[in-house]
Order: structure tokens, then C-alpha cells, then sequence
């Protein structure tokens, strides 16, 4: 592969002005070929806010031929077909989450990548937080104690101004809550404590199927022991926002807008202590732009990129499996106060 | 008329009343709920439903002709800020007309006679002279176009509640965030009238006034019926903490006497954002979030960094806003909006709601309490 690698960004919307844009712009590897959009002011006004010296381009086709890799940050329903178009004209592709809106997708678009021996990776920005590997470390050491089970909750009022607002629409979005940030949640903790063997899921969909609020209780099985979790995912109520391991020895605390810190809470002679784990050396930069390095240093080595096609495959069928198998949560407060002769309770 | 027959568009819907119509529509059978929606982003809780969301902006009346579609009744809760309360209530009217609706539900507000309505107050034929205050005579002025659409042939009603709660309302999430901090004291013992609403018995009125001949061109109070204070509201939500808040009592004259001090407050205040601005902690939220959020914070941050006749000025166009409140002597004293809010002695009467529509409000104030004291545990306002 020649550097510097010629890159094109795909969709404007707000993931790629607020982080993929700042990633790429400065990177000494890549040169940024092209900013698509199907809206192409919308692209033009993000070149020249930013300075960009790429073109804009209203339809990724055309760029096919002239680029070596591309960003794929459309909505989750473009997702497959264009990473799908990218790979047969020999592109590499790091696609934004999820990798797919199905499993079935996901697992085509992952084996085509293999076949065309490219790379496909999935964009899981916070692999690339220092509380990955030292939450990681912590478990692996002992600093816990035996690992029991966790409390993982993330929730606030939605406030994602998406460019195309596909979010609340069930054919483009492929779900709510869950595939949004709870992507996320779950390719995290299937990375700490191992594959989950068991769940029961409970969400708040009324029928359109894009839930607000979920809350997901898992069991896992991997190199740690039986580890139970929960995760609660809202978009409509704040929650508290972190991840928190109940050990025998300690618990773990990882905030979800402080992620690059572990902070280890534990009684010593009656009193409680906490401790803040940070790495001396921690990498610079966005995770967007530890994603992009690595990206990168995949297509340059040929090694398998940090979140492979697999990893996303996984998520998303325990994705559908929770949504073929959902039970609503209870709101009493909703369904108290209707007549007797209203009809659907 | 079989209201739920009929397809319904309820504007303002990504808001609490709003959010809560559409539950009730869907609830109801309603064969076909319209929500129309401004801020996308905003659509949370009504996307979970099996509605329709149509995209439109009371602002832009081409998008309120598209909205409407085939709906027969509107649900008018939109607000918008206040430049767009009578603007976009007359933009709604005239696609209502246009659309030949059957029902236009117009949600105004007890409001209509100020802040701290006065004395007298208490039935619907009181005149409504202006207070001053933005919010409350946009209001006023849209009933007013509401009433001259109604008079040209347009089946209009006029619902004015007054302080709307249940669950989801920010009356309850702001309090407790407020007890939280200690930011609460009961302003003369709490014996200011509460008026309370809750949404579900407010809708009750609404679908009443779907139905019922009578309710055609009127305007009607809606509240729970009971003699609720402030005192009441605000300790039963101090109940739910675990354990109980003690608050303290805060009269007239301590605020009125504390009230220059609120200047000095506020230039407290703003070196404290300015603090807080600067931090680490803080550039790092506004990393997480889209632009035009940044820039609304700064823009709010301007606005209290400007001269207080400047900053009046900028309330007067764009309705309340809360102004700090103040510590003196250890005593809290809230801020003057919610010193105004709470010093009403006025109980709104039903009684014109009750004859005419036959409304009698269902959810009395515990039960009521209990379901917030349930969501407030759901949603993590309470551990």
C-alpha cells in the first residue's frame, strides 16, 4: 500500500463534522480525497468550514476507482450496501456502528471483505479508551477480587442532531436504544468479561420499535468465570452513566464521559478509599483517531483490525435475538390513568 | 362527534402534554395519531409509539397543510418560544380551516392573568388585562386569535390548565433536582395555591371537549379540583427522599428585604460559569455534544453577562426565564419566578368545566403523587 492512504468520508452528518473530520484532517497518512453527501452543500459548507483542500461528491460511485479506503458514516440503512460496493471495487472500509441493520448483513458483508482479503473494520470508538485495557489489567491482576457481576447504565434526553434524523425510523435505524448506544455497551463488555451465554431483555417499544429505554440483564462465561450484568440504556432520562464491577476485593468504576480513567473503590481498615488508575504513557488523541491509526496499520500490515466484522456480528445477533424476544417494561404510571372503554391498554 | 374515529393531530408533541396526548390517542383506538414534530431530536419518547410522526413547523404554515393531512382534529399544545405562541397558533388555525377540521383543542394556560394571578381571578369570564410578561400575554393574545377563528366558523375550544404534572413533568424533575441541592424553602409556610393539573385529568377535558357540543367557542379551567398548596406539592415530593428533607420557610419580607442582594448574586454567579467554562470537566461535555448546544450555552452565557435593563429586555421578547436565586443569613431564597409562581392565592373554579362538559377529574392528588413517585424511582430521579 502507498502512502499516504487516499481517503473519502461518506455522510456529513454530525459523527463526521463533530470527530471523523478532526481525526482524518491533519493525519499524516491520509490524503483526504472526497466528503460525500447526497446533499452536496451540505458537504461543500463542511470543506470550506474546515478548510479542506478534497472534493465534494454527491455519490460515492464516482470516487470507487480513485480511493484506497473509505469512512462509511451514512445512516445504519445505507451501511451494508455501500460497504458492500466499496469492497468489490477493492476498497477498504471502516463503517461507523452498526456494521449492518441485521445480522444476516453484517455476516455477508463480513465474508465478502474476507474474500476480497480487504480490510472491514467497525467503528467502536471506545475500543480505543485507556479504561479498555486497564479495567482489562485491573480484572486480569486480581485488583478486584473475584469478578462477580457489573451495573452498566448510559442514558440522557436523545439530543443527536443527525443531519437525515433517520434515528426514529424504523427501516433506516433497525431499532432504538439498543442498536444506538447499546452497541456499544454490549461490544464492551462481551471484550471484558466474555461471551454472553444468557440474557432476558425488557424495553419500552409501544409498537414502532424504536425504543427509548432498555434494559438488558446478561450472563457471561469467559476466562474471568460467570459474570452477570446489567446494562440500562435511556433516551429520555439521564442515568448515571458509568460502568461499576462489583468485585470481592474491590469494585471498578469507568465513567462514560470520563473514559480514559479506572477508578478502583475498596475498604481498607473501615474506611472507604478510591484509587484512579491512568496509564503514564497514555496514547494522544481522539479515540476517533486511535480508530484511524488503526485502521490504518491494519490495511498497511494486513493484521485484523481492532473490531473485525465478527466482533459486529456477534452484537447484532444478540441485538435481534433481544428484540425477538423482548419483554415491555412496566409503566403503571401510563397505563393506571386510561378509561375502561379505552381500548388498546 | 366519535372523536375516536377520527384522525388527530396533536402539535407540540415531543413535549410533556403533547407526548402524554398522543399515549392517550393511541391508548384510545384513535385510528390514525398525527404528531407533529419541530426538533427531531426531541421525538424520543413519541417514536416508541405506533404513530405517525410528520415533520412541520408552526412557523412555516406550508409544512402545518402537509402535516394535517387528513386529520379532523387538532390538538393544539405547540408552544415554540414566545414570538411563535401567536403566530404559530394563527398559522395552525388557518391549515386547521383550510383542512376543514371538526375540532380544534387549543391548550392555553391559567397564565393568561399573569404569574401571580390576582385575586378575582377565579372564573373564566375575569377579563385578561396584560402583566407584562411575555410568555403570559402571547398567551392571552393567542386565545384571542383562537376565539376570532372559532367566531368565523372554526369549532374551537380553549383548555387553561395550570400547573400540569405527572410524570415526565419538569415540575417534579426540577424540584427534585432542587431538593437535591437545597434549593427549595417554603414560601410563606407554602400557603401559595398550587392549581395543580394533572396531564391525564387535563386530557379528560380534552377528549371532553371533542365530544361535546356545548364546549364549542368556551373557554374552560381545568385543574384537579382539589385545594392543593404549594406546601402540599412541594413536601410530598420531599416525602419520596429518603430520608425526609427537612425544608425551611422563607416569608415575604425576608425575600423582599434579600432582594437587592440578588444583584450581587448574579455577578457571583456569572464568575462561577465563568469558572466552570474554563474547567476541564467542562470542555469535555461539550466535546460529547453537537455544536449548536455549545453555542446555545454560550448564547446563555452572554445573555447573563448582559446589564440587568438589557437582560429584562431579552425576557420581555422571549418569555420567563429564571433568574438566580440568592442565600441570606442561611436562608434560601428562591429565585423571583418561582417566588411569583408560588404567591397566588387564587384556586381556579371547575365548575364551568363541570356543567358543560361533564368533567370530573379522576386522578386525585395522592394517587396522582404515587404514579410520579413511581416514575421518578423508573427513571432515576430517585435511588
Amino acid at each position: 500500500m502507498k502512502m499516504p492512504l487516499r481517503l473519502a468520508i461518506l455522510g456529513c452528518g454530525a459523527i463526521t463534522r463533530g470527530e471523523h473530520v478532526p481525526a482524518v484532517s491533519d493525519h499524516p497518512d491520509v490524503q483526504l480525497i472526497a466528503l460525500v453527501d447526497s446533499d452536496l452543500s451540505r458537504a461543500q459548507s463542511l470543506i470550506d468550514r474546515r478548510g479542506l483542500s478534497c472534493q465534494a461528491v454527491a455519490d460515492y460511485r464516482e470516487l470507487l476507482g480513485r480511493v484506497d479506503a473509505v469512512i462509511n458514516a451514512l445512516p445504519n440503512h445505507l451501511h451494508d450496501a455501500v460497504n458492500r460496493d466499496s469492497l468489490l471495487a477493492g476498497v477498504h472500509v471502516l463503517c461507523e456502528k452498526p456494521l449492518a441493520i441485521s445480522a444476516a448483513e453484517a455476516r455477508a458483508c463480513t465474508e465478502l471483505a474476507a474474500q476480497r482479503k480487504l480490510i472491514l473494520a467497525v467503528g467502536m470508538n471506545r475500543r480505543f479508551f485507556e479504561s479498555r485495557s486497564l479495567l482489562a489489567l485491573a480484572m486480569r491482576e486480581g485488583l478486584l477480587g473475584t469478578v462477580r457481576e457489573y451495573d452498566f447504565q448510559y442514558g440522557g434526553a436523545f439530543d443527536w442532531r443527525s443531519a437525515s434524523g433517520f434515528y426514529f425510523d424504523r427501516a433506516k435505524a433497525g431499532g432504538g436504544a439498543l442498536v444506538d448506544f447499546g452497541v456499544h455497551m454490549i461490544d464492551s463488555v462481551i471484550d471484558w468479561f466474555g461471551p454472553i451465554t444468557a440474557f432476558d431483555y425488557q424495553d419500552d417499544d409501544w409498537g414502532s420499535g424504536i425504543e427509548a429505554n432498555a434494559i438488558l440483564d446478561v450472563r457471561h462465561e469467559g476466562q474471568l468465570g460467570e459474570i452477570k450484568g446489567r446494562l440500562r440504556i435511556s433516551r429520555t432520562f439521564a442515568l448515571k452513566n458509568r460502568l461499576l464491577v462489583h468485585g470481592t476485593q474491590a469494585d471498578a468504576e469507568v465513567a462514560v464521559h470520563n473514559p480514559d480513567v479506572v477508578v478502583l473503590h475498596r475498604t481498607v481498615g473501615g474506611k472507604p478509599l478510591s484509587e484512579t488508575l491512568r496509564h503514564e504513557n497514555a496514547e494522544s488523541g481522539s479515540s476517533y483517531r486511535r480508530q484511524l491509526d488503526n485502521f490504518i496499520h491494519s490495511i498497511v500490515n494486513g493484521t485484523n483490525p481492532e473490531v473485525d466484522g465478527w466482533q459486529a456480528v456477534r452484537v447484532m445477533e444478540l441485538i435481534e435475538n433481544c428484540y425477538a424476544h423482548k419483554r415491555r417494561i412496566p409503566e403503571p404510571w401510563a397505563e393506571n390513568a386510561v378509561e375502561r372503554c379505552e381500548a388498546r391498554v | 362527534m366519535n372523536w375516536r374515529q377520527e384522525s388527530v393531530l396533536v402539535t407540540g408533541a415531543t413535549g410533556f402534554i403533547g407526548g402524554r396526548v398522543c399515549e392517550r390517542l393511541w391508548q384510545a383506538g384513535v385510528p390514525q395519531v398525527r404528531a407533529l414534530v419541530r426538533s427531531t431530536h426531541k421525538a424520543a419518547r413519541i417514536a416508541r409509539l405506533p404513530i405517525e410522526l410528520v415533520a412541520g413547523d408552526l412557523m412555516q404554515p406550508e409544512t402545518l397543510r402537509q402535516a394535517i393531512g387528513n386529520a379532523k382534529i387538532v390538538i393544539h399544545c405547540g408552544l415554540g418560544n414566545a414570538g411563535a405562541i401567536v403566530r404559530g397558533t394563527e398559522n395552525m388555525l388557518a391549515a386547521a380551516r383550510e383542512a376543514g377540521v371538526k375540532r380544534f383543542v387549543h391548550v392555553s394556560t391559567a397564565a393568561v392573568y399573569g404569574i401571580t394571578p390576582p385575586p378575582g381571578s377565579e372564573t373564566e369570564d375575569t377579563p385578561i388585562r396584560k402583566t407584562g410578561d411575555a410568555y403570559c400575554d402571547n398567551k392571552a393574545a393567542a386565545e384571542r386569535v383562537v376565539l376570532r377563528y372559532g367566531h368565523r366558523g372554526l369549532p374551537v375550544s380553549i383548555l387553561r390548565p395550570s400547573i400540569v404534572w405527572g410524570p415526565y413533568s419538569a415540575w417534579s424533575t426540577r424540584l427534585m433536582d432542587d431538593l437535591r441541592t437545597r434549593r427549595v424553602a417554603y414560601i410563606d409556610d407554602g400557603r401559595g395555591a398550587c392549581n395543580t393539573t394533572h396531564v391525564d385529568n387535563l386530557i379528560d377535558a380534552m377528549f371532553l371537549t371533542m365530544e361535546n357540543g356545548r364546549a364549542l367557542n368556551q373557554v374552560f379551567f381545568i385543574t384537579d379540583g382539589e385545594t392543593i398548596t404549594w406546601g402540599d406539592f412541594i413536601r410530598a415530593h420531599a416525602r419520596m427522599i429518603n430520608p425526609e428533607l427537612i425544608i425551611g420557610g422563607v416569608s415575604r419580607e425576608e425575600i423582599d428585604r434579600a432582594l437587592p442582594k440578588t444583584v450581587g448574586m448574579l455577578a457571583g454567579s456569572i464568575k462561577a460559569t465563568a469558572r466552570v467554562a474554563r474547567s476541564k470537566e467542562f470542555r469535555h461535555i461539550l466535546m460529547q455534544i453537537p455544536a449548536t448546544e455549545a453555542v446555545m450555552k454560550r448564547a446563555w452565557g452572554w445573555v447573563t453577562s448582559l446589564p440587568p435593563e438589557k437582560r429584562d429586555r431579552l425576557r420581555a421578547r422571549f418569555g420567563v426565564q429564571r433568574p438566580p436565586a440568592a442565600h441570606k443569613n442561611g436562608k434560601y431564597i428562591p429565585d423571583p419566578v418561582t417566588v411569583a409562581t408560588q404567591s397566588t392565592t387564587v384556586f381556579f373554579s371547575i365548575a364551568k368545566a363541570r356543567r358543560e362538559l361533564g368533567y370530573e377529574p379522576r386522578i386525585k392528588f395522592r394517587e396522582g403523587m404515587q404514579m410520579v413517585e413511581q416514575w421518578l424511582r423508573y427513571s432515576a430521579y430517585l435511588d
